[in-house]
């Protein structure tokens, strides 16, 4: 059995196990200073970096569609007013629309009823003028009767005449 | 092709000479790549590698890691008769040898590679808070990822898991660079030894140890590893068991991946040797295709391996912090 560990092919000489060690020893040593510690402590700050870039971006993300949210119920709201304020001002157009329109027709009826009191004041005015005029043509009438002593076709042929003067003037 | 590579081995190797040794058999040519052999001076060096070998034979010899003998041998070495000196090692406590070996050299290649990746990758990753576009840093940074998300978070709760992250990335890469090391021709796996899988596993026997007494106390070897609730008598069958399976674990880890990193390497070794038996056209096409099929299995093996002997050192450390 120790034969075997002594020749060939599964021979362990114990310098080359201790050379191993003492190898494996120094290279664990330098590279644990001079590599393994910076890269590890690199690569944990990348790790580290990384995983607070994504944190950041998902609270920003987070913050603009708040944002965007808040934007829209404004956008929501500032419509719905614009559209009351439009139906508002149209009730109002109708309404300011309508009363002019009563005003007008009322203040047409006003002038035409006092042109009306007017023509009719001025039709009494003349006929008071006329009733005046046939009183005082009838007393000159009566007068020239009275003067001349007529006779009755005369008579009737002056009241005829009077008449007719009459008609015309009316 | 038969030619080219003897060509090349020629090159590489040695000098092609007259051999009063025999050729290599496939054990000893599969068992010279995939083990740990230590270097030997030759008088005469041929090739890069035995340039290469002399250089470390003597540095070996001054750092007194072992004495040289004072007259050369000859030895046959790849079936070639050549001049070498032999040294007896330098044994120290008499039990280590630490004479720097090919493997040796590949772990601190391993360690000089994952050194020169993971430093300036670190500056760079510190300086781009935002992100590299880098490929390059990407492609690491991927797999830092990978590690913490597949290994470290599953077995460790998330403070725990940001101070095991260094020690498991370090296992992880560690092996994971050599094993593809190991893949690239002329260079050798340091993971598939036992001696280093050993211990890599030993780290994770400590670690279990370490963390089950920190966490759980000093006590926890009779308290945290049998289960709660069962039978007074039962207690005593079981404590054995689950003390047993402690040390299994690592011995696990250390087999797996040995026996994976070796397995790949002696295939595709053996499909190869095909060649130099067969000496055929049709034969070579057809063991360098499917060897080159099993490099690519390879590649994939060492990924996996590299994997699982991390993610099961992080299960069997998680699993100590918390009484069963």
């Amino acid at each position: 059995m120790l034969e075997i560990l002594e020749k060939g092919l599964l021979r362990v000489e114990p310098g080359l196990l201790l050379w191993t060690i003492i190898t494996f020893v120094v290279l664990l040593v330098i590279l644990w200073k001079a590599a393994w510690k910076p890269v590890v402590e690199a690569l944990d700050a990348r790790a580290e970096k990384v995983r607070s870039d994504i944190e950041n971006a998902d609270r920003s993300r987070q913050e603009a569609e708040k944002l965007l949210a808040q934007h829209k119920s404004m956008m929501d709201n500032s419509k719905n007013e614009a559209a009351k304020i439009i139906s508002d001002s149209r009730v109002d157009a109708e309404r300011v629309k309508n009363e002019i329109i009563e005003k007008a027709t009322a203040d047409a009826r006003d002038l035409s009823d006092r042109t009306k009191k007017e023509i009719e004041l001025a039709k009494d005015r003349a006929l008071a003028d006329i009733k005046a005029e046939v009183v005082n043509l009838s007393t000159e009438i009566a007068a020239k009767i009275i003067n001349k002593n007529l006779n009755p076709d005369d008579q009737k042929a002056l009241v005829e005449e009077t008449l007719n003067k009459v008609r015309t003037v009316q | 092709m038969v030619h080219f590579v003897q060509l090349l081995n020629t090159i590489v190797t040695s000098k092609a000479e007259a051999h009063a040794c025999g050729e290599d058999s496939m054990y000893d040519i599969v068992i010279s790549h995939v083990t740990d052999q230590p270097f030997l001076y030759h008088v005469t060096p041929h090739g890069i590698s035995e340039i290469f070998g002399n250089l470390i034979f003597k540095l070996n010899t001054l750092l007194g890691f072992h004495v040289p003998d004072a007259t050369p041998v000859t030895e046959c070495l790849h079936g070639h008769a050549a001049e070498v000196i032999l040294a007896t090692p330098v044994k120290l406590l008499g039990i280590f040898d630490l004479r720097i070996t090919k493997w040796v050299i590949m772990l601190w290649v391993t360690m000089l590679f994952c050194a020169l990746v993971f430093i300036p990758l670190a500056r760079k990753i510190k300086n781009s808070p935002m992100g590299s576009k880098s490929r390059w840093v990407n492609l690491w940074e991927s797999l830092i990822g990978f590690v913490h998300d597949e290994i470290v978070e599953p077995n460790f709760e998330h403070d725990y898991a940001k101070k095991a992250m260094p020690y498991f990335c370090t296992v992880f890469f560690f092996i994971l660079f050599a094993n593809y090391l190991g893949l690239i021709p002329g260079l050798a796996t340091a993971t598939g030894n036992l001696a280093v899988t050993a211990g890599m596993a030993i780290f994770t026997l400590f670690g279990m140890f370490a963390i089950g007494t920190i966490k759980q106390g000093p006590l926890w070897i009779f308290s945290g590893i049998v289960p709660h609730g069962i039978p007074f008598l039962m207690y005593f069958l079981l404590w054995p068991i689950e003390v047993m399976g402690l040390i299994i674990k690592p011995f696990a880890l250390t087999v797996r991946l040995f026996a994976n990193m070796t397995a790949g390497h002696i295939v595709i070794i053996i499909f190869l040797y095909l060649v130099m038996m067969f000496q055929s056209y049709l034969v070579g096409v057809g063991s360098v295709s499917l060897s080159l099929i099993i490099y690519l299995l390879e590649l994939l093996v060492a990924f996996i391996q590299a994997y699982i002997f991390t993610s099961l050192s992080a299960m069997f450390i998680g699993s100590s912090m918390h009484a069963h």
